[in-house]
């Protein structure tokens, strides 16, 4: 029996670039297949080449065994191949089965009229038939994002789909919810659909995959089957050497309080309070993580911190300085590093080129700037000793930021931030899009920051990032720290338990205070909320 | 990261600007050349269509091989327009490329270079505001209420001191700093209420150019006109102060001195937005604002400044238009302000840029005056001849500003953002292999 899926000898050429080199792909019927590898490994390029956005330099895609030969992904979809982008295209005033059809209607009248009973009762039919536990009239605005990926695969499904390509599916989702989407992983296969994901995580594709590929620098390096290799194994086949899986973080003696954070309130854009009553303190040659799934005032909270936002109350002292009212200029003024969320929206101007970038948020601080007059000169130095440090590629100061990619615009603006020399580092998800090996590096540098006495804010929604770098851990939900825990000694379902919003057996959380004497505003965040009762 | 469905299939109006994005100088300067030549074709079939229903007694031209006559030449109209423009120097219908008695400083060169001063000022006014992600539509207002500056001051002033060369140059100093004061509070109020009251720039902006222009015209009615006029206008201002027509001829209104006032403007405002901290945090809250935000940038203050310094240029037009076209304030001031909108469009909101285009527009408007002087075609059928080429040449610009605007290119917004992320690399693909 031919497999669902075999490309052939795929070569994808973009100018001066093999994003894919000779790789060959098979994947049986009914089968999960992993697709990993570090970023730019060529892995998004091999599943749009299969999606029909791209056409391949050379090579053959056959689907049970015909040839393909897609022009756009509108061919690719009549041949039953799907694809789930990780950032979900659904329309969020509208209903889920109204999702679902969108563009598919069925009509009537001659075309003129959507058939809404129709196509509501097929997406009920549908969901019901693979076990899919989402309302059809909800509004995709008011259901969690797991339900708006489970959409995804639905409007897939509802095209026809047999093969389902799923970009990074597990980036958004919470450790429940990553379990929950295995479920729907098995349902799938076991009706015969092919499910092929995109990862750079090795754990997942060991507990989803039934095979595994692994692409490095656009090559096939080998495919396995998850049963037969373990985690060091596929590491090694990803980055081409030995990697140490855990930072090695060494106790440190915290210094002086650097962060302090008292009783804080902030509301969101539409003036919803989205943090309550927070406290923390931080110290000098200390690493806080704050875990938690997105959206639960992570956001907003380092946005109060770092000046991009107003507090709705309570204080946020700085270096022993309040920072309510203080400019987010001053902040930067005082030493405070910032790694923003959304590098394309904050982190970086687009449009600039790397020695433009490399001096916003100091373009009015020497070296940069004299009496009013910038440096180009000294902009220059600095961006390219950024980008030789932190192994930016293309290693070009002139490359505008918008045609790196992602992991090198994330590694560019950590590497701007953390030689600020500061005295305070914010970092949210400072690695998300980076690959191993620069990982290992950034990982080794904010050890390096701690060890020289500096404050770290980590926030990330990479559980076993906070848990191997943090002193102390702290996870969020529903605007309020439901634990402060040892990362050394929790586990990761007692996290997954504290995202969740349900709290832990007093030990754990005991346990967690011990960098911090007297248990200074921990315990009040902890207590403080419906929490406790729940 | 990336969705590459978005990149695929963009909107109706992605697809639509997304072939104007993105271009390099090159490619700009042929697309600008391009779209001339195709204005002048839609122009040249207007000419003729407008040629066959007016009425004549002889055809200015005949259409080869039909024998159709038209009442207008459109060759010639297009001749007129440019090579009339800068003073006939090529030669048509004689032998030779260049006519050999033509001098540069020749009353229709004055002309247009005169426009092209004043519209270098407007210009650089609406560029530095479209920098800084405002659009300034009150130019115009900023011209008005900074001409009136000047005049008054230069006039108020002028009896105190000794006619002669240096109280010229102290009264043109001083007349063109009350100008640029003038102007720029003009355009500082809408740029405060854009950062305090959170008020749209383009409502106040266009507001306050129908309050200049009616408080200015009330005043002069009312306190400052000049005894015995006929029309609203001041008292002239001294000849030893105004800027003087040097080489070319007096009636053109153009002093060489101004134009190289303007192009010492134009590289000071190139070297600002360039080379200073303050010019970066300008553009960077224009391009991305996010990004300034975070950079420390101070929305509310660069949105201030950079208003009230769109407003002071726009008022040291008014100077310069008092100065050296008028002499005088009078009531009936020309669309100088808006023609800056365009100007600025043309020039991609690059202050080099404005010189190119102001000169553009300057040989429209003096060519318009040849057509007018050496044919029949109507001034009207001319100015649609204008509007024509600056459509067609501002348009490209034009959708990549909305493109900017609205996120769907480079940039700001990211609706497409930067490409799937493992293939734009190939970067990460040269991985430590």
């Amino acid at each position: 029996m031919n497999p669902a899926v075999h490309m052939d000898g795929i070569t994808k050429r973009f100018p001066g670039v093999v994003a894919n080199d000779d790789v060959d792909l098979a994947v049986e019927r009914g089968s999960v297949h992993a697709l990993l590898g570090e970023n730019g490994a060529g892995k998004t390029t091999l599943m749009n080449v299969l999606y029909g956005l791209y056409e391949p330099t050379e090579g053959t895609v056959r689907l049970d065994g015909e040839p393909q030969s897609f022009d756009s992904p509108r061919d690719a979809i009549d041949a039953g191949v799907g694809m789930i982008h990780q950032h979900f295209m659904l329309v969020d005033p509208m209903t889920v089965w109204e999702n679902v059809v969108l563009g598919n209607e069925p009509t009537t009248w001659g075309g003129l009229r959507v058939d809404r009973e129709a196509a509501r009762e097929a997406v009920v039919e549908l969901s019901e038939r693979y076990g899919f536990d989402v309302d059809p009239d909800a509004k995709i605005a008011d259901i969690s994002v797991g339900e708006q990926q489970r959409v995804e695969i639905l409007k897939a499904l509802y095209r026809g789909a047999d093969v389902l390509i799923m970009d990074e599916p597990t980036a958004v989702l919470t450790p429940q919810e990553v379990e929950e989407l295995y479920g729907v992983f098995d349902e799938l296969t076991e009706q015969g659909k092919t499910i092929i994901f995109i990862s750079h995580k090795l754990g997942e594709a060991l507990s989803a995959a039934d095979e595994i590929t692994v692409l490095r620098d656009g090559v096939n390096v080998g495919t396995v089957a998850s049963g037969d290799v373990t985690r060091e194994e596929l590491a090694e086949m990803m980055v081409g050497r030995e990697v140490l899986m855990d930072p090695a973080t060494s106790p440190q003696d915290a210094g002086d309080t650097v962060l302090e954070v008292t009783d804080l309130c902030v509301d969101d854009d539409r003036g919803v309070e989205v943090v309550s009553d927070l406290s923390f303190r931080l110290r000098g040659g200390e690493i806080l993580g704050v875990a938690g799934v997105d959206g639960n005032g992570q956001s907003q909270l380092v946005e109060a911190i770092t000046g991009l936002r107003d507090a709705a109350s309570g204080d946020v002292r700085y270096r022993g300085e309040s920072m309510v009212g203080k400019t987010r200029r001053h902040r930067i003024d005082r030493g405070m590093a910032f790694i923003p969320e959304d590098r394309q929206e904050r982190g970086l101007v687009m449009s600039y080129d790397l020695v433009e970038n490399g001096i916003l948020g100091s373009q009015h601080d020497p070296p940069f700037a004299r009496g009013g007059r910038l440096d180009w000169g000294a902009s220059r130095g600095h961006a390219e000793s950024v980008i030789e440090q932190y192994d930016v590629r293309p290693p070009d100061a002139d490359a505008e930021a918008e045609s790196l990619s992602g992991g090198n615009q994330q590694k560019f603006i950590v590497g701007r931030e953390f030689e600020r020399d500061p005295e305070l580092v914010v970092a949210t998800h400072p690695t998300r899009g980076v690959d191993i090996g620069s990982t290992e590096f950034l990982h080794d540098r904010l050890l390096e920051l701690r060890s020289e006495g500096k404050a770290v804010l980590l926030v990330s929604s990479k559980l076993d990032e906070v848990q191997g770098l943090s002193d102390r851990l702290a996870v969020m939900h529903g605007g309020s720290f439901t634990g402060v825990v040892d990362p050394s000694t929790v586990t990761e379902e007692e996290i997954g338990l504290l995202m969740a919003g349900e709290s832990l057996d007093d030990d754990s959380v005991e346990g967690a205070a011990l960098h911090d004497d007297a248990g200074d505003g921990i315990d009040g965040s902890t207590a403080g909320g419906e929490e406790v009762d729940a | 990261m990336s969705d590459p469905d978005a990149d695929r299939t963009p909107s109706v109006l992605a697809r639509l600007v997304a072939p104007f994005v993105d271009r390099s100088v090159a490619e700009r300067l042929v697309i600008s050349v391009a779209a001339i030549l195709l204005s002048i074709a839609v122009g040249f079939a207007l000419v003729l269509v407008s040629g066959r229903i007016a009425q004549c007694s002889t055809a200015a031209w005949t259409m080869p091989f039909t024998g159709l006559g038209f009442c207008y030449n459109p060759v010639e109209v297009y001749v007129v327009l440019f090579n009339g423009a800068l003073g006939y120097p090529f030669a048509v219908g004689e032998p030779g490329l260049f006519n050999a008695g033509w001098t540069p400083f020749n009353l229709s060169l004055g002309l247009t270079l005169s426009e092209t001063t004043l519209l270098i000022f407007t210009g650089l006014s609406v560029a530095v505001a479209f920098r800084a992600g405002l659009f300034n539509i009150g130019t115009q207002g900023q011209l008005v209420v900074g001409a009136l500056a000047t005049a008054l001051t230069v006039l108020a002033l002028a009896p105190l001191l000794p006619a002669g060369p240096i109280a010229g140059v102290v009264l043109i100093g001083v007349g063109t700093a009350a100008g640029a004061v003038g102007g720029g509070i003009w355009g500082a109020i809408p740029g405060a209420l854009k950062a305090y009251a959170d008020a749209n720039e383009v409502i106040t902006t266009i507001m306050l150019n129908f309050v200049a222009a009616n408080v200015a015209y009330v005043l002069v009615l009312e306190v400052f006109r000049a005894e015995g006029s006929s029309v609203v206008a001041t008292r002239y201002v001294p000849e030893y102060a105004q800027f003087r027509p040097w080489l070319f001829p007096p009636s053109s209104d153009f002093a060489l001195l101004a134009l190289l006032v303007g192009v010492a403007f134009i590289g000071a405002l190139y070297y600002f937005v360039e080379h200073t901290s303050v010019g970066y945090d300008l553009r960077t809250s224009g391009v991305q604002a996010a990004a300034a935000e975070y950079g420390g940038v101070n929305a509310k203050l660069t949105t201030v400044r950079a208003m009230t310094l769109s407003g002071a240029l726009g008022g040291i037009g008014g100077s310069v238009w008092v100065l050296m076209s008028e002499g005088r304030w009078m009531a009936s001031i020309p669309d100088l302000g808006f023609d800056g909108i365009t100007v600025s469009i043309l020039a991609g909101n690059n202050p080099i840029g404005v010189l190119p285009a102001a000169f553009l527009f300057g040989i429209l408007k003096g060519g318009a005056l040849e057509i007018g002087f050496r044919t029949d075609v109507p001034t009207e059928l001319v100015a649609v001849l204008r509007g024509l080429i600056i459509l067609f040449v501002a348009m490209p610009e034009f959708f990549r500003m909305i493109g900017r605007y609205t996120g769907v290119a480079g940039g700001a917004g990211g609706a497409v953002s930067t490409g799937p992320e493992e293939t734009a690399g190939g970067d990460g693909g040269e991985t430590d292999a």
